[in-house]
């Protein structure tokens, strides 16, 4: 636009000319920043629920004590996977720092399966 | 100031009404344990695996697993509160932590007369 108009113009008023090429280009501008930002990922929208089970699983995998064929998400880490409470503080304490989260003792005490650490994690928006 | 100012760490003894409510108790300091040891090991320094610290204190909860009676473990939860608030503010140093590792590095103890004899002690 301002190339178009310049040569015909005096330069004074090239430089008004521009000045207001210059405002007038802002929203045209804007408007192209906001079509190309248009689809960006916020990394806090969320993590995907599959995403967290498959975490949590690798998790207690990653647990020697654990026999790996028994682990699925309805587990109970004490009744079904034979852990014992210390071993479910250690299991969750290993969740916390996959996620880079703490976990409160009272929320911590409830959690007794991974279904039930997903579900927390699920709703933990600091989690990642 | 009429009363001293409780320290960093500090929680306030108390008798656990029942057996669940300190086991409660204990899991919550095993767990307040576990997660003080990247900072424990950064405040003294210790140069060892953390999975070898992670098992010390395992250990040391494992050393009192069959204890029962009520009482008892109100006064082992209480030393291990102020051992961890000891640990966690630094007023145990570094010697004091090791002093836990000692016998995982001694070699054993001589039996046998000769062998009391010739290690110099009885």
């Amino acid at each position: 636009m301002f190339r178009a108009l310049c040569p015909a113009s005096s330069a004074f008023r090239a430089a008004t000319l521009y000045k207001n090429a210059a405002v007038a280009a802002t929203p045209a501008r804007t408007n192209a920043l906001a079509l190309s930002n248009f689809v960006r990922m916020y990394s806090s929208v969320g993590l995907a629920r599959t995403d967290i089970e498959k975490r949590v699983l690798d998790i207690l995998a990653g647990f020697n004590k654990v026999d790996a064929n028994k682990i699925s998400l309805a587990a109970n880490f004490n009744n079904d996977l034979g852990l014992d409470s210390l071993d479910t503080v250690e299991v969750v304490m290993a969740i916390e720092e996959e996620f880079s989260i703490e976990i409160p003792d009272k929320d911590a005490d409830d959690i007794k399966s991974a279904a039930q650490a997903v579900e927390y994690i699920s709703k933990r928006d600091d989690a990642h | 100031m009429s009363a001293a100012m409780a320290a960093h760490l500090s929680v306030v003894t108390a008798q656990s009404p029942s057996l669940s409510a300190a086991r409660q108790s204990v899991l919550h300091l095993y767990r307040d344990f576990q997660r003080g040891v990247p900072e424990i090991m950064r405040t003294h320094q210790i140069d060892m695996p953390m999975s070898q610290i992670r098992t010390k204190i395992r250990e040391e909860f494992e050393r009192h697993r069959d204890v029962k009676d009520l009482a008892v473990i109100d006064i082992l939860l209480f030393k291990g509160r102020s051992e961890y608030q000891e640990t966690m503010n630094a007023w145990k140093q570094e010697t004091h932590i090791m002093r836990y590792f000692i016998k995982d590095d001694a070699p054993p103890k001589p039996e046998g007369f000769l062998e009391k004899f010739l290690a110099g002690r009885d």
